[in-house]
């Protein structure tokens, strides 16, 4: 069954995916835009938040599961992706969330983000992107540009930033996108169509650090820079133009779907369940099990 | 004749040394008796020197070790690579293939002199009778069926069906050559019959298993539906068993990208509510260390296999070691309790590892199970278990009414609290690694802190009392105490009962629960002990020392510990026994035996 597939009985609101825990967050901050546009996304897919998990990582970004009314695991640094995984293959009926910022997961959890793209396990994953490690207060991250002075990169940083966008691309993801809180509703839409695409869905949010951001990052800055991607005529399914856009990463900040493969590739969850099917009547009963040690002496 | 029998063949790989003691463990167990087979390789892939032991017997085998009754060499130097795991004494029968050129009486094999030297036609046998020296296995068991009466219907039969599908030319000479070395034997008959006397339990044959196929069996029949992991030596079995098996039953394998992924996944597998495990060895459980706290705080139930080999880092991959309880008991920062459990066969391995998801579900909680490289990679013979004595638990599910306020954390008397998963209604919050109160909500709380902290601990407190997961043996107000865990426990238990066969009052404690430490099982045992040995198979004898944490244990009882690979024999044990008996007998309570090692 598709995570979709269950059509709600009575409408939600997205102030039923809400909770009433106070977020830790500074006022301004891009992550409060980011929940709003979760919430919408889940009462337009209209699943009951119980039936929805959220994972995430470590960071300011990886708070985000305890702001909504959905199952919830605030996991440890970097990880989040392999224990949704964990989640959806055993649980293939449930909407899975995966939230992170920029460190937790193209640095700490960078590893991670190549393997789920090749399995393909239909989960939705949102990185709150914001080139700063805001948590510990003001550190490099992945992200940050070259020459970005910061209390670890006191003369400026030595290091080329991670490209989020051409990365997943790169490892074959078949849907990526990217938003940014300064239009809540096209976040939202992004979101939603992220957790409607059948199979691994990446969007970067462009969520600024209003107290350790640059202010070139900030919301204000970051309108002139913004540019939807239907606005420019781009075709989703246009790969190759994709790999082009996704370049400006860190210049231009692309809203919208950059990517939606047409042909996706079939999910790990399918072959799980065809797997299953095939080879459930193999079984002998649980209680049986060691009778396959009876000594074959033709083995 | 004989009632244990212990051979050891060695030669070059591709010379078929480990297929020859399968064929023969597997006609054992077939005809019921008891038997340990181990393999050990060189370090190369593929080609390389290659040997096994076996020990077979009419009564249980506890352990693999001792002098060897029986020696095969198909080649002298890839005999003697193996030295000490494959000792020739006075009494042993060696038999060697004559192409090597060696004479009987010049054998490369420093101060002993064997009892008999047969120098056989191993391949020019094969090649005869088979027409490839490939079939030198076969010659090999023909001529250790000959001379010491095992399995030769069997094997037949077996040749028989394992040649089918090449063709009747193919089975006839390899059944030519399996009667060439049974011939021969017939034709060199040894002046003392050293056959091994018929099994026991007439004919009900045996299971013939390993400690990581076992397991995974165990998995499966726990409960288990998802296993996460990455291959490392020597656990890989287990993933590789669970891979071909698991999908049957609705569960699914996932191969992980790293080790922390694949424990991370189990986490997933875990919160989603599914009975979920995973194996590695000492470098991958160093690296699922900081996944295991989580699941501590988290208070999700996993297996975590860790199957012992040498370390420290890559150390020795391929070889057993006791030496990662230390890590086990103190796998991840944090005051945290995870349950250590350790088995002492390959047959121990089911009961153990449905314990293990037992113990994991009930107190929400991930154990860890000590295997070793021994365990996880003996072929052993395994007495029909009955599956039903065997209770499944499954963990707490939350009742309507506390569904109607639900508190994931509740710090209920015994700490154990409810538990939903994600799909159940109701049962929505958060899980987290971050302190939290009794809704799941994240907390800097000391005071929270504190509770949270003790309720983690208490609920442990009714597993000290599981002294069925104990097992002492001997004569309890013995003066002479012997404790032992794991694969070296079948060591101290064959010492003792040498020891008490020799009229010498010796008691033995095998914990199959390392942590938490019971103390009072430890202090009941040590009640009337004077003097003793922790037997183990680590340098710094870590199970002795994490005992004394937590027990004020007789000062002169000491350790036996010898780092991974080099095998405790026996009578290594027994020896300091003696010793013991005559300090006491000689009054010198206060000073330790001589015969410190």
């Amino acid at each position: 069954m598709n995570s979709i597939d269950t059509i709600p009985t009575e409408k939600l609101q997205a102030g039923a995916f809400k909770s009433d825990l106070k977020p830790i967050w500074c006022p301004g901050c891009g992550d409060f835009g980011v929940v709003t546009a979760i919430t919408r996304a889940l009462a337009a897919i209209g699943r009951p938040p119980h039936e929805i998990a959220f994972i995430s990582g470590i960071g300011c970004s990886s708070r985000i599961p305890g702001y909504t009314t959905a199952y919830g695991f605030n996991t440890v640094h970097g990880r989040s992706l392999p224990i949704a995984q964990g989640i959806k293959i055993v649980s293939p009926e449930l909407l899975v969330l995966v939230a992170s910022g920029d460190g937790d997961g193209f640095s700490i959890g960078g590893g991670h983000v190549a393997h789920v793209i090749r399995r393909n396990i239909d989960i939705t994953y949102i990185v709150m992107d914001n080139q700063i490690y805001g948590l510990t207060k003001g550190q490099l991250s992945p992200t940050s540009p070259r020459g970005r002075k910061t209390v670890t990169s006191s003369f400026g940083s030595l290091e080329d930033p991670v490209n989020p966008l051409l990365y997943v691309l790169g490892y074959g993801a078949s849907f990526v996108a990217q938003g940014s809180p300064m239009d809540m509703a096209g976040l939202g839409k992004i979101i939603e169509e992220g957790i409607r695409f059948p199979g691994f869905a990446f969007i970067n949010v462009q969520s600024p650090c209003v107290t350790y951001g640059e202010e070139d990052q900030q919301l204000k800055a970051q309108r002139a820079r913004m540019q939807s991607l239907s606005a420019l005529g781009h075709d989703p399914a246009d790969r190759a133009r994709a790999i082009e856009l996704a370049r400006d990463y860190g210049t231009k900040l692309y809203t919208g779907i950059l990517y939606r493969n047409p042909n996706p590739p079939p999910t790990y969850g399918e072959g799980v369940a065809q797997r299953q099917e095939a080879l459930q009547k193999q079984a002998v009963p649980r209680q049986d099990i060691l009778k396959r040690f009876i000594p074959n002496p033709s083995a | 004749m004989s009632n244990d029998l212990i051979i050891g063949i060695a030669g070059a790989g591709g010379d078929g040394v480990v297929s020859a003691g399968e064929s023969l463990i597997t006609a054992a167990a077939l005809e019921g008796y008891h038997g340990i087979m181990t393999k050990s390789f060189g370090s190369q892939i593929r080609g390389g020197e290659a040997s096994c032991r076996l020990r077979l017997a009419t009564q249980p085998v506890l352990n693999p070790n001792g002098p060897l009754d029986v020696a095969v060499a198909l080649n002298w130097e890839d005999f003697r690579r193996f030295g000490g795991e494959l000792p020739v004494e006075s009494r042993t029968i060696v038999i060697y293939e004559s192409a090597t050129g060696v004479a009987v009486d010049k054998l490369p094999l420093e101060g002993v002199k064997p009892a008999v030297v047969f120098s056989v036609p191993i391949a020019e046998m094969a090649e005869k009778n088979a027409g490839t020296d490939k079939a030198k296995n076969i010659v090999v068991a023909g001529l250790l069926a000959g001379w010491f009466g095992i399995g030769r219907d069997s094997m037949l039969v077996g040749i028989r069906k394992k040649f089918a599908r090449k063709g009747t030319e193919v089975v006839e000479g390899n059944v030519r050559a399996f009667q060439a070395g049974l011939d021969f034997a017939e034709s060199h008959p040894l002046k003392e019959d050293r056959r091994l006397q018929a099994a026991q339990f007439g004919q009900e044959p045996k299971l013939l298993t390993d400690g990581n196929d076992i397991c995974a069996a165990a998995a499966i029949f726990a409960g288990c539906t998802f296993f996460g992991g990455y291959p490392i030596t020597p656990s890989t079995e287990i993933m590789q068993f669970l891979d071909r098996e698991i999908w049957k039953y609705g569960g699914a394998v996932m191969q992980a990208e790293d080790e922390i992924a694949g424990l991370g996944a189990v986490v997933g597998a875990s919160f989603a509510g599914k009975k979920a495990m995973t194996a590695t060895s000492g470098p991958g459980m160093s690296l699922k260390t900081e996944m295991l706290g989580l699941a501590s705080i988290a208070e999700l139930p996993l297996v975590c296999v860790n199957v012992q080999r040498g370390g420290p880092s890559t150390g020795m991959p391929t070889k057993a070691e006791q030496s990662d309880l230390f890590q086990a008991a103190f796998s991840a920062h944090g005051d945290c309790l995870r349950p250590v459990l350790a088995p002492v066969s390959v047959a121990d391995v089911f009961g153990i590892t449905v314990e293990a998801f037992n113990i994991a579900e009930y107190y929400q909680t991930p154990v860890i199970l000590l295997s070793d490289q021994e365990i996880a990679q003996r072929k052993e013979t395994v007495d029909p278990i009955d599956t039903s004595r065997f209770k499944l638990v499954e963990r707490r599910h939350p009742t309507e009414a506390e569904l109607a306020k639900y508190a994931r954390f509740k710090l209920t008397e015994s700490g154990i609290s409810p538990i939903s998963h994600p799909g159940m209604a109701g049962g929505n919050y958060l899980a987290s690694g971050i302190e939290h109160n009794e809704f799941g909500r994240p907390t800097a709380s000391g005071e929270m802190h504190a509770k949270m902290n003790e309720k983690r601990f208490r609920k442990f407190d009714p597993l000290k009392n599981r002294r069925d997961l104990f097992v002492i043996e001997g004569d309890p107000d013995a003066p002479i105490g012997l404790v032992s865990w794991g694969s070296v426990a079948g060591v101290a238990m064959e010492a003792l009962r040498l020891a008490t066969a020799e009229g010498l009052h010796v008691k033995l404690l095998v914990p199959k629960l390392l942590y938490p430490v019971a103390e009072q099982v430890f202090q009941d045992f040590f009640a009337s002990v004077k003097r003793g040995l922790f037997v183990e198979q680590s340098y710094q004898a870590q199970l002795y020392r994490l005992v004394r944490m937590y027990v004020d244990i007789p000062v002169l009882v000491k350790p036996l510990a010898k780092s991974g690979s080099n095998p405790i024999q026996p009578t290594d044990v027994l020896d300091r026994l003696r010793a013991m008996v005559v300090a006491i007998q000689g009054n010198r309570e206060h000073q330790p035996e001589p015969a410190e090692d």
